[in-house]
């Protein structure tokens, strides 16, 4: 490991989808990330998968591998007056806190923002809550569809006068962790800096009502015009080109079509008269005329397949790409020339293939290593970092506090 | 500890210089985050090509100012100077500085490698190779300032077979999987709209690279070069499907809303214009309370769903009837009622309604920021809240070129008369050129 984190120390509260992302990331750039966890189970996402062969097991849920990768499993039970004891002992220790208890929790487990200075007051403390530490949401569930919904992308996402759906699994819960993640290495930065430990407070809804992913921008176009720059259709029709997902002959592709990819298109489909045609060029920016130019394209992908039609259309310069199943993802050629997969052996499932470094850093690498089974490093974190004897360790574990 | 001078502002990235060509939708996302961080950020715009997040087209055609088009700029003004006008451009570029540089120039490139120099970061997001052929890329950068931290993100990355290709959001993430598997169950993927998830986490990340590479550089000493393709942080988004192929190599479809352990999960018609309340019950005893609410407590004791077993069997019908009974209600009154019973329910909210949103406008999230060329409008504040560094919310997004004196004169020294040299050859400027593109 030489990632850039090396000698980051994180105490890390977090469980589900979006606190953990964000930490990963911070575990696969170096950081030390030491995942405190419920003995009865740990981190929920343990019991979601996909397991292998379908078998629930606490230490191979996929999901929980993606998001763990390289942190260190210590189990603590926080209702013991002992855990929580230990807890302040290992936050002393940090270069960061990063918690995603409901808002006030932290406080009961005698560990608040004023605490933290008092025991280590450079060490920076981010948590993350479905609506914020404050405010008449606080005491709020949210899920991953609601997190969806509330931040105002969900209304946008869907076909004209259905429902809306959502844009897959846990999706927007993973973009909230990598923007969470980004805000927090910045607070570690600049705590560092000042020797003042930073606060920060974040909040799922506000995280994706910002979204550059067209909420954000919607927000602004609503106070610029009084109306709605995107709305739920499956085409944003704007113009004649044709624009979206189609259908080929062993599946489909995605065109991001503006009129002056015509050319381009026309050249893939074999109609570089059309290029030409001064006359049906200047037709494209007027809705009406893509009845006409649709067909085109249409038939003509009806006798090719999506591979051949993404490379004719990218030789052409047209922004053109196969819907990849997950199976497709597996084989792609650009994926595999680029080494992006990881084989990593986790303790209790082998060798999985995991995707790999979402950032490849020229001269601080990083790396995706195992995540942890559940408690796996208890006895190494309360020997080595806080001093305890393996013997100690065995007492606590016999009193249910670790 | 650091070279750079924070100069008592107490913001986390406070006296870093970061030069930004991070454009269309991933880019100003990164730039967004680095801003209200503290990070002086400059864009380096031109006069001969539009930065897509203000216009792409030299005269907005008449007829798309009364469209969706036209709902992005200010006013629906599409006159001249449109592009100080734009909602996408004044939101993420919040306090970010631009001038304009001629790249193409030899002047150009001269004052750009000058002010890469006196920098600690650059990001950039053009397509694989454009920033070679510019200007020489990072291997030239790297000469200049052996301690730059340089952050790419082209859609597939800098190398393999597709690094040429051409890309939006909706392609990048179609290479990942993540297009197969949204939308409705059992229907193709063609019935929803293009999403672009993968631009804002893209941006997110290269922002993250910059501040790892400022990290890194404490250590070492030396800069370095960041790569990150869109298309890859996507896969890890969609790992659910992902690590199922890996381990059961198995090919998930489309779930709609529904989700694998939850049952009722989804969104279902409330009283008003396309109104929906997001409902997801993650046991019986949510469900128990949602049967009551809804005015149909005898669902919890039907043996069809009494158990998650069950109603995970007997999904459709059991939707069926929990659509049939929230149209009494608005969405808010629907949440109201079903969180005070602790059912995980929320508002599909559409934009407008947002800015009266309880929970918004207690935390204060929507920020009101005035601009020289527009006036005042509410944008959406910083994504989280910092207690002691907090984002300034208060200066606008710049016009195109309002900072070229600022930083040209100012910081690189340059000579009255060569900066009128600079406007009469085009290589700077605060207008679009005629044949702009």
């Amino acid at each position: 490991m030489a990632g850039p984190l090396l000698g980051i120390r994180v105490l890390d509260l977090t469980q589900g989808v979006a606190g953990p992302y964000a930490t990963k990331l911070l575990s696969d750039y170096g950081a030390d990330v030491v995942k405190v966890e419920r003995p009865d189970g740990g981190d929920p996402t343990r019991r979601v998968g996909p397991f292998p062969d379908d078998v629930p097991h606490l230490d191979r849920s996929g999901l929980f591998f993606e998001l763990n990768s390289g942190k260190r499993s210590v189990t603590l039970n926080l209702a013991a007056a002992t855990g929580r004891r230990i807890l302040q002992r290992l936050a002393a220790d940090a270069d960061l806190v990063i918690e995603s208890f409901r808002p006030g929790a932290l406080a009961r487990l005698g560990l608040d923002a004023a605490r933290l200075e008092a025991i280590n007051p450079a060490a920076a403390l981010v948590q993350l809550s479905n609506y914020g530490q404050e405010g008449p949401y606080r005491d709020f569930e949210l899920d991953d569809l609601g997190a969806y919904a509330m931040g105002g992308v969900l209304a946008l996402t869907g076909g004209e006068g259905r429902e809306p759906a959502r844009i897959g699994l846990y999706a927007p819960l993973f973009l909230a962790g990598g923007v969470l993640a980004t805000y927090t290495i910045g607070a570690v930065f600049g705590s560092r800096r000042t020797g003042r430990g930073e606060r920060v407070d974040a909040s799922l809804f506000e995280i994706l009502a910002s979204s550059m992913d067209r909420g954000g921008p919607n927000l602004v176009a609503y106070q610029y015009s009084g109306s709605l720059m995107t709305t739920r259709s499956a085409s944003q029709l704007r113009n004649a080109m044709p624009n979206g997902v189609f259908r080929c002959t062993d599946g489909y592709v995605s065109i991001t079509g503006q009129p002056q990819f015509f050319p381009r298109m026309a050249r893939m489909i074999d109609r570089p008269d059309l290029a030409e045609d001064e006359a049906f060029l200047g037709r494209l920016d007027d809705p009406a005329f893509l009845p006409e130019v649709e067909p085109l394209l249409t038939d003509w992908l009806s006798r090719h397949s999506k591979r051949e039609a993404m490379e004719r259309g990218q030789a052409e310069g047209l922004p053109i790409s196969a819907l990849n199943t997950m199976e497709d993802v597996f084989a792609d050629p650009h994926l595999h020339e680029r080494d992006f997969f990881e084989t990593v052996a986790q303790p209790a499932a082998g060798e999985v293939v995991m995707p790999g470094l979402p950032l490849r850093m020229s001269d601080t690498p990083g790396e995706i290593r195992a995540a942890p089974t559940l408690g796996q490093h208890t006895v190494e974190v309360l020997t080595a970092a806080l001093g305890y004897s393996t013997q100690d360790v065995a007492v606590l574990r016999q009193r249910g506090v670790v | 500890m650091t070279a750079f001078d924070p100069g008592g502002d107490p913001r986390p990235l406070a006296g870093v210089r970061i030069l930004s060509q991070a454009i269309v939708w991933a880019g100003p996302t990164g730039t967004l985050i680095l801003s209200d961080l503290g990070a002086e950020v400059i864009e380096v715009e031109s006069i001969q090509h539009f930065t897509p997040t203000r216009g792409n087209v030299r005269h907005v055609p008449p007829e798309q100012a009364q469209g969706p088009m036209g709902a992005s700029f200010a006013n629906r003004d599409i006159s001249e100077g449109f592009w100080n006008r734009r909602n996408s451009f004044n939101y993420a570029s919040r306090g970010h500085k631009s001038i304009t540089l001629d790249l193409r120039s030899e002047a150009g490139r001269e004052l750009f490698f000058d002010l890469a120099r006196v920098s600690d970061a650059y990001i950039e997001n053009n397509a694989a190779g454009v920033v070679d052929r510019l200007y020489g890329g990072w291997e030239a950068l790297s000469q200049v300032n052996p301690r730059l931290v340089m952050a790419s993100f082209p859609g597939f990355g800098l190398s393999g077979p597709y690094r040429h290709f051409k890309g939006y959001g909706a392609t990048m993430e179609a290479i990942a999987g993540h297009t197969m598997l949204r939308g409705y169950r059992g229907e193709p993927p063609s019935e929803v709209s293009a999403t672009f998830h993968g631009d804002p986490n893209a941006g997110a990340h290269a922002a993250f690279a910059i501040i790892a590479g400022l990290m890194a550089r404490e250590r070492t000493g030396r800069g370095q070069l960041i790569e990150i393709s869109q298309s890859e942080a996507v896969a890890h988004h969609v790992s659910y499907g992902f690590m199922d192929y890996s381990m059961n190599r198995r090919v998930q479809e489309p779930q709609g809303n529904r989700d694998p352990s939850m049952s009722p999960c989804g969104v279902f018609p409330a009283a008003g214009d396309d109104a929906w309340i997001a409902i997801a019950v993650p046991d019986d005893a949510a469900f128990g309370a949602l049967a009551a609410e809804l005015g149909l407590p005898g669902l919890a004791d039907d043996p069809r769903f009494a158990t998650v077993v069950a109603r995970k069997r007997n999904e459709e019908a059991l939707e069926a009837l929990v659509a049939g009974a929230t149209a009494s209600a608005t969405p808010a009154e629907w949440m109201e009622r079903l969180q005070a019973v602790g059912v995980p329910a929320a508002v599909v909210y559409h934009q407008p309604d947002m800015f009266d949103d309880p929970q918004l406008v207690a935390r204060g999230f929507f920020a009101e920021i005035g601009h020289p060329t527009i006036g005042s409008y509410l944008y959406p504040g910083a994504m989280a809240q910092f207690a002691h560094g907090p984002a300034d919310l208060e200066t606008p997004a710049p016009t195109l070129g309002q900072h070229n004196e600022e930083i040209l004169q100012g910081l690189l020294g340059v000579s009255d008369a060569r900066y009128q040299q600079l406007i009469d050859d085009d290589v700077i400027g605060t207008v679009y050129l005629e044949d702009a593109r």
